[in-house]
């Protein structure tokens, strides 16, 4: 919507308050984090609705914010250009989770690849780097790849043509296909998050991964290792971006249900679309090294 | 070009239209007011962690326990709790710690990139805002956020004895920073904090990376773009590369502390090098961030006030690549005393020293800038050459520090800390002035007094190289950094760089001075106050330019010079 | 001596005359702690500008490098810069130069300031590798030492000779200014139990923590190693000198972190020994001959064994000569080094 002197595509957009009602609810939730990991100002540790208000407020914050965009979209005020800077900006944020994942990467690599150095002449602790000096760890029982992670990567695999199946609708302006390819879509990440869900259970009751997510009935926490952590850190945190995945595909349905795509703008799934196959590509990676290559002794 | 600088309303803006209060500072989506509430937030943040810095000189202006001790001035006030002696003693390092991150976080960063970048990164390449004017508020509040955490932290129980606030140092290296060193909430509260800080930035990059790449005006080529923004430019890729591994890494801490993990405990197989490795992957492009803009910033200054265009242009833009690019692949020279092996610490001797020569490109490049020109030695131009000058030194003695085998003399002794204070507090920090003074009069539109402007430079020139030179000499003779108290030896030149401390914050006195003077006596500023060599495009809008600048976007061609 | 200026003369001569300055004031000082006859070589000098006085062969090099290359180097470049900058400000002032010039390019300058560094640069790496490899390249140790941190002391293992956990703290009275003064011994420096390591003997140090990282150095010695949890790490080290050398807990490792120091007593070898045995440990010479005579009980058990002939007898005896045998040869090999030792700092 040109406005009357503005010679130019950009989208100037009006103040708004939701950047500092997610900030405000950011300090809420962090603060609620460690009221329900430590303890503070007085409220006992395990105490977690500090940290459910914020979370709730920051849901609350996206929903709001993203409903304005949504609002903008449809008045016309993404231009050509400024879907260009929508595209850049979804680049961006992806490289940065790209760099997110590669922390975690890292930390598995060193232990997969260095752990006989590790265990060798600089080892400080006898009995950990006897036990480490071999792969699998002594205590660690790895995962069969061509067991649940093979179904997980097939179904993977399988939602990154069903969205690539609904794009094409989109483009082709069969609404219909769109719906059903994107309907798919969602039901294999559900899958995915289901499947996952069993393995998990089925590693923390059989295997000896020696980790825990909550400290024991104790207090103390239970002996951790380092295998177990970076195997549920990576996995963990990639679950953790399906769901998220997951629910920005069901928004795009929603989306598509309302008819709010057309064939020439829908840049909105095409952000979607393009995340679910950067979590396509790091389960990849995942897949590959932690079960396939790391998954099997040597 | 001036035929631009009319402002064009917009949406129900008319003429000079200015949103009300709370639309205007609050829920701002307008890329100057935001730098505006950036440099005020870093004013502010650069005045506390000054403070806390101020504390640290007055403990070390001899040996014994003067400030951080039962009965003291600071104990009288009431803020910390120092009648335990372990409690005081933990209070210095979590002051040190503190000031670090203020100072990095909460100064440098917001005034450099929020403040500068958010001003000027737009006009400069003929946009009338950024890409993304509301991520942009966010980046701001989620700044605030994470200073509320920090703050808290300070207050928080932290030590294994109930010590207040998180003291493990700006590196926060495990298990200094596990349940073992730190096992109160104040380190809970710092990750949190470091999150929120690290988003703030991370979204902050995407948004210039998109504003350069998309917003250029017609013409204006990445060839044809000003330094500032190619710095900046750079800036952000290193940002939006390096903090989310910082995110993981304190992540797993997190996780370590609170969920069983042992990433960094070597009972479990894990190691702390590990996280040495993670933040320091991180750290060290972390401190090109804290520098590169100040150079975009010296280029122009240099430039404008020797009334000749940037020497070397391309090659000055692709130094600042080059540097961001080795700047990946050189942080273990951190590290060199952890037991790397040989090859690796040979490797990083080697990529380290590779720094160097772009940056030496740099610094040459303002040299010939300057030389035939026509200078007018206004106050920026008094901080640039400082700042050139003083850059140098804290540059070369990183080079004497990149050389593994001198570097077990002096890794974590103050010569590293005399290093680091000349690029930052010397460079990053001149920089920040420099700009400051510079762009003064376009953000406010009005001008400061020369002569506040001149006197500032001088104490402060005087008094943060009194501080900081002798404080090579303590490294040389090996005092330990992060000490509360040191042994008569180190007496001497510890008063040195305590009165050096009093003689600058004079200096920073005299800069307030300057800033509530200006905004008192409210003298009108032109469009362009430094003439020809001025030739980027804010100087063709008025001062301060209008609420939306560019309704019509400038067309640039080659000869208008405009970096 | 070249200890008053800030800046200029002052700083030429921390290059030059820092060696001589230290030895005069470093003479000084231990003239002042002359109380016991423990002479004081390894210790700050109020008012230095350079390194501490270098205490083994090692050291020197590294303080060479710095002095004679790495400080003129860095001075050159800096006055280099400051002289360009002080030639602008006199000469393209806007006084003494009006107009201008409008130039923004020149390759051949370009390439030369690019080239010249890099060539500057090559020359220091070569250098500078080679002083690394000299610390890399562990010689075959005379004396292993363990020394481990905790919050807040270190504890000291000869793990060869048979003598461990030697808690070495602060003393009390070098906690404060004035006891310290009356006891005539260096604030925040001396302690309880000091490390004894034979003079112009190889020693290895092996370091590992037992909480949270630690750095163990000696700035005399020149080297710096971190004592991580879960690492072993391996430094080495040879003194020059009989004397006393201080350093100081180098990584930051909370409270107290300024007050665990670090002293290395310096002796020959004959007090080396004494104080080993003092500690209940042995000495080399000891175990070594405790190893040649348990080989020679392991070959009479062996002969003797061979004369009765009896499939019993022979039995019996082969049994300890065997287990007399192993630490024989233990000992032997591990005289140069104990394993981990033996392995050059690892990955
Ligand atoms: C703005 C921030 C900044 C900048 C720009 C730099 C720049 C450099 N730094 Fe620095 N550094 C820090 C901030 C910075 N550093 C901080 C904060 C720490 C401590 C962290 C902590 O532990 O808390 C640190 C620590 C640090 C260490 C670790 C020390 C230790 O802990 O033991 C090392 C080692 O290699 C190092 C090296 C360098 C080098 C080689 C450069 C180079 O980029 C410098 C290049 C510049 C020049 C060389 C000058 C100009 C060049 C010429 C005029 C050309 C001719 C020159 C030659 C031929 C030499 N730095
Ligand atoms: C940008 C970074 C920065 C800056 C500016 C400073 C500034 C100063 N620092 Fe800091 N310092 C660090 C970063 C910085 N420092 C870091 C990273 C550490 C290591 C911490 C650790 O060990 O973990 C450290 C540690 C450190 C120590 C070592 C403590 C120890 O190891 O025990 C000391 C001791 O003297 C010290 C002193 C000072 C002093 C006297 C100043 C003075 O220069 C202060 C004077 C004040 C100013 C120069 C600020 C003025 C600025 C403004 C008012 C804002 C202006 C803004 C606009 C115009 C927009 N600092
Ligand atoms: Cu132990 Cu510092
Ligand atoms: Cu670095």
């Amino acid at each position: 919507m040109a406005h009357h002197g503005v010679k130019h595509d950009y989208h100037i957009i009006n103040p708004s308050p939701w950047p500092l009602m997610g900030s405000a609810s950011a300090v809420v939730w962090a603060l609620g984090m460690v009221v329900g990991m430590r303890g503070l100002f007085g409220i006992a540790k395990g105490e977690w609705w500090l940290m459910l208000t914020g979370l709730a407020l920051i849901i609350l914050t996206m929903v709001f914010w993203w409903r304005d965009v949504i609002k903008e979209s449809k008045a016309g005020d993404h231009t050509p250009v400024v879907q260009i800077g929508l595209r850049y900006g979804m680049i961006m944020f992806i490289a940065s989770e790209v760099m997110f994942f590669v922390s975690f990467f890292w930390i598995f690599f060193e232990m997969a690849l260095f752990h006989g150095q590790r265990s060798g002449a600089m080892c400080g602790i006898q009995e950990v780097c006897e036990a480490w000096s071999k792969w699998p760890p002594e205590g660690v029982e790895t995962l069969d790849a061509w067991h649940l992670p093979l179904v997980n990567t097939l179904l993977l695999l399988t939602s990154g043509t069903t969205v690539t199946w609904a794009h094409h609708a989109l483009q082709q302006g069969d609404r219909k296909g769109a719906i059903q390819g994107l309907l798919l879509t969602v039901i294999l990440g559900a899958l995915f998050t289901l499947v996952q869900g069993f393995e998990y259970m089925e590693v923390l009751h059989e295997h000896n991964f020696h980790f825990f997510l909550f400290p024991d009935a104790a207090g103390a926490t239970g002996a951790a290792n380092l295998y177990g952590s970076a195997f549920f850190m990576a996995t963990g945190f990639h679950g953790f971006h399906v769901l998220i995945g997951t629910i920005f595909l069901i928004v795009c349905l929603l989306r598509a249900i309302n008819g709010d795509f057309t064939p020439k703008k829908h840049f909105g799934f095409e952000a979607a679309a393009w995340y679910w196959h950067f979590v396509d590509v790091v389960w990849l990676f995942l897949f590959a090294f932690i079960y396939v290559i790391f998954g099997r002794s040597h | 070009m001036s035929s631009t600088a009319t402002s064009h309303d917009h949406a129900d803006a008319d003429h000079d239209h200015k949103p009300g209060f709370l639309d205007r500072w609050v829920f701002t989506t307008n890329h100057k007011d935001i730098g505006t509430l950036y440099l005020l937030f870093a004013i502010f943040a650069g005045i506390v962690g000054g403070a806390f810095s101020g504390l640290i000189r007055w403990e070390l202006f001899e040996p014994g326990l003067q400030v951080f001790a039962k009965g003291s001035m600071l104990d009288s006030m009431g803020i910390f709790d120092l009648s335990n002696p372990d409690h005081a003693k933990h209070a210095y390092n979590s002051i040190v710690t503190a000031h670090a991150v203020i100072m990095i976080f909460f100064m440098v960063m917001p005034a450099m990139i929020g403040g500068f970048g958010n001003w000027f990164v737009p006009i400069m390449i003929g946009s009338p805002d950024m890409a993304f004017p509301r991520l942009n508020n966010i980046s701001f509040w989620m700044l605030i956020a994470s200073w509320i955490l920090l703050c808290t932290s300070i207050f928080t129980p932290s030590g294994p004895g109930g010590e207040h606030g998180f003291a493990g140092g700006w590196t926060m290296y495990p298990p200094m920073s596990s349940h073992i060193g730190s096992p109160g909430p104040a380190m809970d509260l710092v990750i949190l904090s470091f999150h929120l800080a690290g988003a703030s930035s991370i979204l902050g990059a995407i948004n210039f990376i998109t504003t350069i790449f998309n917003m250029r005006a017609p013409g204006m080529t990445l060839h044809r773009m000003p330094l500032f923004a190619w710095s900046v430019l750079v800036t952000a890729f290193l940002l939006l590369l390096s903090l989310p591994v910082l995110a993981g890494a304190i992540t797993m801490l997190l996780t370590d502390r609170n969920f069983g993990t042992a990433f960094f405990d070597p009972t479990g197989g894990g190691d702390p090098i590990m996280f040495q490795h993670l933040f320091w992957f991180f750290g060290h492009p972390e401190v090109y961030i804290l520098i590169l803009p100040g150079f975009g910033i010296i280029s122009h200054i240099v430039s404008t006030f020797s009334k000749k265009p940037v020497f070397g242009y391309l090659a000055m833009a692709y130094a600042m690549v080059a540097i961001g690019f080795v700047g990946f692949i050189v942080w273990a020279h951190h590290m060199y005393t952890v037991g790397l092996s040989f090859d690796l610490r040979a490797y990083f001797v080697l990529a380290t020293m590779v720094i160097a020569v772009p940056t030496g490109v740099k610094v040459f490049s303002w040299i010939a800038t300057m030389w035939g020109g026509s200078i007018e030695f206004k106050t920026p131009m008094l901080w640039a050459i400082g700042f050139i000058f003083l850059f140098t030194v804290g540059g070369v003695t990183g080079v004497v520090l990149s050389n593994a085998a001198v570097d077990y003399s002096l890794q974590d002794t103050y010569y590293v800390v005399a290093h680091f204070h000349y690029v930052l507090s010397l460079g990053a920090v001149f920089s920040i002035f420099a700009g400051f003074y510079y762009w003064f009069e376009k953000m406010y539109g009005v001008k400061y007094n020369e002569f506040l402007g001149n006197l500032h430079f001088w104490i402060m020139f005087v008094g943060v190289n009194l501080i900081f030179f002798p404080q090579h000499f303590l490294g040389l003779q090996g005092m330990p950094r992060r000490y509360v108290d040191y042994p008569t030896g180190f007496t001497y030149w510890n008063q040195m760089s305590s009165i050096g401390y009093a003689i600058t914050i004079v200096g920073v006195i005299v800069f307030l001075v300057m800033f509530v003077e200006a905004l008192i006596v409210r003298r009108k500023g032109v469009a362009n106050p430094w003439g020809e060599g001025a030739t980027t495009l804010e100087w063709t809008l008025s001062s301060p330019p209008p609420y939306h600048q560019f309704s019509e976007l400038p067309v640039i061609k080659d000869e208008d010079e405009h970096h | 001596m070249g200890t008053t200026g800030l800046f200029g003369r002052g700083l030429f001569k921390a290059a030059t005359g820092a060696v001589s300055t230290l030895i005069l004031s470093a003479a000084m000082s231990a003239s002042a702690f002359a109380e016991d006859t423990k002479e004081i070589l390894g210790q700050p000098t109020d008012k230095a500008m350079g390194w501490q006085l270098p205490g083994s062969a090692l050291k020197v090099k590294t303080e060479n490098f710095y002095d004679f290359g790495l400080f003129p180097l860095i001075t050159f470049i800096c006055l280099l810069v400051l002289v360009l900058l002080a030639w602008i400000v006199i000469r393209y002032n806007k006084k003494a130069n009006p107009v201008p010039a409008k130039f923004s390019h020149n390759t051949l300058i370009e390439i030369v300031w690019t080239v010249v560094p890099v060539l500057i640069l090559v020359v220091v790496a070569i250098y500078s590798l080679s002083l690394l490899r000299d610390y890399n390249d562990m010689p075959k140790p005379d004396v292993v030492v363990k020394a481990t941190g905790n919050q807040w002391f270190w504890t000291y293992d000869y793990p060869e000779l048979g003598v461990t956990d030697i808690e070495s703290r602060l003393r009390e009275d070098a906690k404060d200014l004035k006891t310290a003064k009356a006891a005539g011994i260096p604030y925040l420096l001396e302690v309880d139990n000091v490390l004894v390591v034979p003079v112009n003997r190889v020693v290895h140090v092996q370091t590992t923590a037992a909480d949270v990282i630690h750095s163990f150095t000696v700035p005399a010695f020149g080297f710096k190693i971190d004592a991580v949890p879960g690492r072993l790490n391996n430094t080495w080290f040879k003194a020059d000198k009989v004397g006393t050398y201080y350093g100081q807990c180098s990584e930051l490792c909370g409270k107290d972190h300024a007050y665990m120091p670090i002293e290395i007593k310096v002796v020959s070898d004959a007090e080396f020994d004494a104080f080993i045995i003092k500690q209940g440990g042995k000495t080399r010479a000891m175990l070594a001959s405790e190893a040649t005579a348990s080989a020679a009980a392991a070959e009479e058990a062996a002969a003797s064994a061979a004369v009765t002939a009896s499939a019993e007898a022979s039995a019996s005896a082969a049994a300890p000569a065997a287990d007399a045998a192993t630490p024989a040869t233990a000992s032997a090999s591990a005289a140069p080094a104990v394993t981990p030792a033996s392995a050059a700092v690892a990955p």
